[in-house]
Parts: structure tokens; sequence; C-alpha cells
């Protein structure tokens, strides 16, 4: 067992390393700048399958979380002035609030009626949003002030891969103590984890504030570092994505899952000429991975060599 | 000795349904009580209201002489209440191991270190050592009534509540878990055993307390009970032959 | 308000609740026999349109016809998807199936609205409606177009009710979605329960989508807001009931119609016009998850 946590540990350290060296490897501006999403989707992604892979409970207000935190900040530094880490805060601190509220919402609700619960819920919000367009702009885009001032694609490419690299940390390490375990049993046996006694309601509410909390900081460090947000970032089409990309990449595994959001960020990137299929394409491909493969890419590949490691023992 | 766990005038109805009748009903701590009665009749209801998953529509309920209606399972798991399930609920994709320490580090004080020594014990005690590391879903089903036993026994519990425990278990696991039950309950823990098994009831059990349609209708030793007239009509209707 | 301006509120409300309601009467009978949302309905809905418009443009078929087209083909659709990614549920050949459920549908959705997009492009289209011209009753004029959309829509359920009632295939489906396993000994099949739920399901949104293309537009992104609308008819109505279904469209048409009129700031109040639904929608799943009509369940 140790063994396989120490491989693990390496494996990501080898990966945030190469994340570290790619913009020397003569990488360009503009995928510097598309790797730079790629770690908003990657935290996106992750934080998403915190919930739903590990707690087992399905949400659709991931996007709309992000966009909250994302609008929180932008407004908090607009309008109170606020210095932007400070908004980034505030962002974190409203996303996760909020997120603890859905959670103690939806204690009674399973399965579907769960799902369409959080859409209701994450689409009220964006509804605000955009309905309050005196404060927030709407659909036509707030311009939000930069995180960095005059930072180069360097500066912000290394801070998000910092922050990602960070969360996946506090992720793993939240996951790997006493707490992830009871996640992991309300997951499996709500009934059965209470009788043991675990606090299914506390930790049910924690985990959503949690996976919220992320969503929002991932939505506040894009806010700032593309300086311009619109409602359609919350939208259930963006949802798509996020599942689209935490499914391919594994959703039952928070690095596996981030590394999904990187993967159809870049492809998404190096597909621009053929426009909408890529989207028809990773539709697909998740349909697919849902139905035959659902551990996803990493996920399955992992499995794969694990399995031929203990033969070979 | 004192009641451990006092039911007074317990109701519940599901829709026309009446599931308890007026139950009262006093464990002493260290008693083995066995609870029996056809099926419809009660049984695991009155179980799933002591162990707080149903709220009773009257009633009271004390331990130790505290009052408990109403707790949360996870608190009345905190405060020295265990319960098995009819269906096992174990944690299929945790391995036998995780799903002990959910038990064990649902205690703060404790540190998984410790947590992992005593499951390892406990996983010992019950043969199950060499499935540690697997997940509980490959288990047979009763491997998986055992884990149960196990996760129970993390607890430390005072007050122990088994629902079926020997449902669809071979004979020479049944044996087994017999013992262990009858061991636990030698070490002072207070455990009400809800089963069909005749066999294992009469022979755990000095007290025996039959439900039939809500109502407590015997409450009694073994032979008492085999004798009662109303348990025989409860469970064959009066077309029995009196022995 | 005048009298003449609560009716036609009242008028409107009523058409567009009978959309929802053929909408929102399909999403009720995939969920009454395999138990699952279909959150890929609006989808379904979109491709209703698509298909209509192309039998009227690319196959010059007359309306009536073009609606036949449409409801066979989103048929046909429905029972692939049913076949193809829902029955491996029910026959076992899926590791978790409550995640799946739920993830799968929306996973087609997004794969299908794409595809809708690169097929057709995200330009409108506007195809012929049922009947042209307006319609005075007294002083009330309504437009020709949505009052025999509205028209057709009412038909349709009600034979879809009818067919439910009294023939074979209806009642087979409802005594599935009564009691799958009871059904099952008495020898309906299931599975081909399902495949019929799925496929008329499937059909009618097709058909709702088919008489709102020539009134609101066919485009890729069509059936995102009326689906939601479905859903909170379903859920208010009782996932699985059909009067239930009815009843919810009208409540929530009148909702909608009325509670845009009572907040005071009109610009706002139009552009909450779609949160008012999904208030509700989170209020009947919190208060009262089985809805009106509905069989309390624990889970969906």
């Amino acid at each position: 067992m140790n063994r396989f946590v120490s491989m693990r540990i390496a494996g990501f350290a080898a990966l945030a390393l190469g994340f570290a060296v790619l913009p020397f490897a003569g990488l360009s501006d503009y995928w510097i700048y598309t790797v730079t999403i790629g770690f908003y989707y990657a935290l996106l992604a992750a934080s998403w399958s915190l919930l739903v892979g590990y707690v087992g409970r399905i949400s659709f207000a991931q996007a709309a979380m992000s966009g909250l935190g994302g609008y929180a900040s932008a407004l908090g530094v607009i309008h109170l002035g606020l210095p932007v880490g400070l908004g980034l805060l505030a962002g974190v601190a409203i996303a996760g609030l909020v997120g603890f509220a859905l959670g103690w919402l939806t204690l009674r609700l399973h399965g579907a009626y769960l799902g369409l619960t959080t859409i209701a819920f994450g689409e009220i919000l964006r509804i605000t949003v955009t309905a309050e367009h005196g404060i927030t702009e709407g659909s036509l885009g707030l311009r939000v002030p930069a995180l960095i001032s005059g930072g180069s694609r360097f500066d912000y490419y290394y801070l998000f891969l910092v922050v990602t690299a960070a969360c996946l940390v506090i992720m793993g390490l939240l996951l790997r103590s006493r707490v992830g375990l009871f996640f992991q049993s309300i997951r499996e046996d709500e009934d059965g984890s209470a009788s043991l006694g675990v606090n299914v309601t506390l930790w049910k509410c924690v985990a959503f504030a949690v996976s919220s909390a992320f969503a929002g900081l991932a939505g506040g460090l894009y806010a700032h570092f593309v300086q311009l947000i619109t409602p359609s970032m919350m939208s259930l089409q963006e949802m798509g994505i996020v599942l689209a990309m935490a499914v391919i990449g594994g959703f039952h595994n928070i690095l596996y899952a981030a590394l999904g959001g990187m993967l159809l960020q870049v492809l998404l990137e190096m597909l621009r000429e053929v426009e909408q299929w890529r989207l028809v394409v990773f539709g697909l491909v998740t349909i697919l991975m849902l139905r035959f493969a659902p551990n996803g890419i990493f996920g399955t590949l992992i499995d794969a060599v694990a399995s031929r490691r203990k033969r070979h023992d | 000795m004192t009641d451990q766990l006092t039911v007074r005038g317990l109701r519940k109805r599901f829709g026309g349904v009446v599931a308890l009748n007026d139950i009262d009903l006093a464990v002493e701590a260290g008693e083995l009580v066995g609870l029996i009665g056809p099926n419809g009749s009660g049984k695991t209801t009155l179980l799933n209201i002591v162990s707080g998953y149903y709220d009773a529509d009257a009633g009271t309920i004390a331990y130790d002489g505290t009052p408990i209606a109403g707790l949360s399972p996870h608190r009345l798991a905190r405060i020295g209440i265990g319960r098995s399930f009819q269906v096992t609920k174990v944690f299929r994709r945790l391995t036998v191991l995780e799903n002990m320490l959910v038990s064990g580090l649902s205690d703060w004080n404790e540190t998984r270190s410790v947590a992992t020594e005593r499951a390892m014990a406990v996983l010992d005690d019950l043969k199950l050592t060499r499935l540690a590391h697997e997940p509980a879903g490959n288990l047979s089903g009763g491997q998986a009534k055992l884990l149960e036993f196990a996760r129970i026994m993390m607890l430390q519990p005072k007050l122990v509540l088994l629902d079926e425990p020997f449902g669809g278990v071979h004979p020479e696991l049944k044996r087994f878990m017999y013992e262990r039950i009858r061991e636990w309950n030698a070490n002072g823990v207070t455990i009400i055993l809800i089963s069909h098994d005749m066999g294992s009831i009469f022979g755990l059990c000095r007290r025996v307390v039959t439900l039939s349609y809500g109502d407590i209708i015997c409450d009694g030793t073994p032979d008492e009970t085999r004798a009662d007239p109303a348990v025989l009509e409860a469970y064959l209707g009066d077309r029995h032959d009196a022995a | 308000m005048s009298l003449l301006a609560i009716s036609e509120q009242a008028i409107n409300g009523l058409i567009i609740s009978s959309f929802y309601a053929l909408t929102a009467l399909g999403l009720a009978v995939i969920f009454g026999v395999l138990r699952i949302v279909n959150f890929a309905h609006g989808e379904l809905y979109m491709l209703g349109g698509y298909a209509y418009y192309l039998a009227i443009s690319a196959l010059g078929l007359p309306p009536l016809f073009a609606l036949l087209v449409a409801a066979v083909a989103l048929f046909a659709v429905g029972a692939a998807i049913e076949w193809l990614l829902i029955r491996p549920i029910h026959t076992g050949r899926i590791d978790r199936p409550e995640e799946y459920a739920i993830m799968i549908t929306f996973a087609l959705s997004i794969f299908l609205l794409n595809l809708a997009n690169s097929v057709f492009g995200p330009w409108p289209q506007r195809p012929e409606p049922l009947m042209r011209g307006r319609v005075e009753i007294g002083e009330l004029i309504i437009s020709g177009d949505r009052l025999a959309a509205a028209g057709a829509a009412i038909i349709l359920m009600t034979g879809v009710i009818l067919a439910l009632r009294y023939t074979w295939a209806g009642k087979a489906v409802r005594a599935v979605s009564q009691d799958r396993t009871a059904a099952e000994i008495y020898g309906i099949s299931v599975q081909r329960a399902g495949l019929i739920a799925f496929g008329v399901g499937a059909a009618l949104a097709g058909l709702a989508g088919a008489l709102i293309g020539p009134v609101f537009n066919v485009t890729p992104p069509m059936g995102v807001v009326p689906v939601i609308k479905a859903y909170i008819i379903v859920v208010l109505g009782g996932l699985g009931s059909v009067p239930g279904a009815i009843i919810g469209a009208v409540i929530l048409g009148q909702v909608e119609s009325f509670a845009t009129i009572l907040i005071p700031d009109p610009s706002r109040a139009l552009a909450y016009k779609d949160a008012y639904g999904l208030l509700v929608l989170v209020a009947v799943l919190l208060l009262r998850p089985q809805g009106l009509f509905g069989r309390a369940e624990r889970r969906a």
C-alpha cells in the first residue's frame, strides 16, 4: 500500500514539474494562455469530482458556483474597492456558503430529484446575475480588473499552476483523511454510515461547501485573468463541458478529473478549425465512456497498468 | 441491575397500518433478548425507531435513563447504540479495513494508527484478517454479515440491535456468529436480537419477546414462549395442534 | 386590468401551457416506465422541430404530413436511445446504475445539441405552420398559428391519454410503471414497454418542437428553456403522473403569465420570468417531492 501511495505522489510531482517547465519548451504565448485556461478547467473538474465521485452527490450547479465566485470577486473589487486577493477570498467564501446552503436544502434528495434541484438552483443564480444587469452588466459582460496588474502570460501561467496544484493537494489530503472516508461511506450507504457514527447531514453540507468553494476560487481566478465575465460561464452548456471533462478524465479521482479538464481544453483549442464538431465528438466520447469505461481515460489506463503489475508480482 | 433501555407507549403507523401499538419494553444492561414475531409484526420498525431511523408517533425511549427519542442515528451510535441491518449495508467499494475505519474514526479522539490496530484485532477475532484489503463488495453474503458485526464492534457499543444476522448464512458460519454473539454478551454488551431462526434464539436468549401485529403478546423465557398459545397462534394461525 | 387584458393573458397562458404539457407528457411517460429523468428531452424536442422543418423544406410535404414524419422519426430516435443506452441499466450491465442514469442523458443532450449546431448551423429556421392568419373571438385576437398548434397539442395529448387507457400497449405501459416486477410476472415484456415508452416520450417531445417551430423558430438551443419548464411541470404534477402533468402545465402557464404582471419593475420582472417556475420547482422538491399526484417515493 505504501508503495502505491508514494507512486501516486511521485506521479503528481512529475506532472507538476512537467507543467512547470512546459513554457520553457518553446510554448507560444497562445498555448501558454490555453494551458492557463486549462488549469481553470482542471480545478473546476476536480472540484466537481470531489462531490460527485467521492460523496456520490450529483450536482449540475458547478458552473454556476464558478460564476458566482467570479462575479462575487469582480463586484467586490469594482464596487467595494477590495484588493483582488481579498476579492478572490470573498468569492470563495460566498460560493462556499451558497454551496453549504444548497447541500442543506438537498439533504433528503437523491438521484434525479437532486440533479433537478441543482439545475434549478444553478439556473436561478444565472438568471439573477443576468437580470441584475445594473450591477453585473448582464449578458453584455462585466469588465474585471486584472489579478496581476501588468502581468505577463508567464506570470498568470505560474500562478494558476501553483494554485491548481495546491488546491489538488488540499483536496487530496482531505480525501485521504477520515473525512474522505466519511464522504465515501456516504456515497456507498448513507444509513450504514450513520449507524457507525458519521454525521451524514453535516458532511453532505460540508462536501457541497468545499466543492463549491473550490469552484468559486476557479471562477474568481478566471475572471481576473480573462478580465471579462459573462453569465454564460454559469450556463448548463458550460456545466456539460465540465461534466464531459471530468467523465472523460475519470470522475472518481480528482487528479484524473483535473487531467481530463486540461486535456479537453487543449484539444478544444487544437481542434479549433472543426468548431462545433469538437463538442459533438466530446459528447459522443462522454457517452461512450459512461457506458463502457466509467473510470475515464486515466482511470482505465492506470487500472490496466496496475493489474498488469499485479500479475507480474 | 438498572434498565438500560426503556420503551414506553411507543406507537407507529404507516398510512393505515398500525406497526406498533403502545409498546412497553424494558431491557436491563447485559441482557440478551430475542425479538421474534411473524412478518409484519413490527420488529424491524421497533429497531428502526430505537436506532433513530424512524420517528415514533407517540411514546418515549430512554437509554440509561436519558431520553433519546428523535436523536439521529449517528448520535445514538456515538453514545453506544449499534445496529446491524437485515440487508447488509457494507461499503462495497471500500476495503474491509476501510469499512472498519469509518466506524473507528467517527470518534475524533481516536487516531488512525490506533483505529487500524483495533480494527485488525477485531478482524482477527472474526477471522476476516486475510480479507482486510479486499473491497467489501467482493465478500460473500455471510462474510458481509460478519463485517457488519465487526464494524459495530469497532464502536465499542453498550447496546447492540441485530436485525436477522443469520439470514441466508450457511450453518458453519452461523455457528461462528452464534458464538461471537454469546461472547459479546458475556463481555457485558446488551443485545437485542431479531431472528426467524428459532433454534438460535432459544439457544442464545434467556428472554424472548414476541410481537404480533404491533403488540407484545409474550415476554418470557424460551420455554414459556414455546408453550404460549398466543405465540403459536400468531405464527401458525389457529389451525395448530397444541404440543 | 381590464377583463380583455386578463382574458388575453389567460388564453396566452393556456396556449403556452398546452405546449409545455405536450413536452411534459413525454417526460412523464418516460419516467413512469423507466424511472429515469430524460435530461436530453429538450434536444429531442429540438430534433422534432428540425424533422418537421426538413419534411417541409426538403421533402416538400404539407404541414400535417410533416408532423407525422417528425413523430415517426423521433419515435425511432427514442427507441434507439432506449435500446442502446438505457436498456443496459435494467439488464445489469452497468456498474453504477444510479449515477449512470442521470449522467448519460445529460451527456446525450450535449451531444445532440452540438450535433444539431454542426449539421444545421445556428441560424433560426421558420417552417410553415399548420394554420396561418388570425382568429377573432369577440374583441379577443389570437394568432392562428398558435391556436392551431395548441389545438393540435391538445388533440395529441388526448390521444395519448386515451391510448394509455384503452389500448393494450397503453395498459402494458401503465402496468410497468406501477409495478415493474408484477408486470413482468404477468408476462408483459418490460423491455418492450421501455422501448415504447421512450419512443412515445421522444415522439411527444418532437411533436411539441414541431408545433412550436413555426411559432417561435427552430434553432439548436430551442429545447434548453422548454425542457426546464417540462421538469417543473412533471415534478409539480408528480413524476410519472399523466393528469398531474396536465394540471402542472396549466398552473405553470398561469404562474408565468401573471407573475410577470405582478412585479412592479417591468424589465426586471421579464428578466426573472424563467426563475418563477424554477422557484416553484425547488419549493415542490423540498416540500412535497411527490408533487400533486405522484406517489411518495424515496428516491428518483
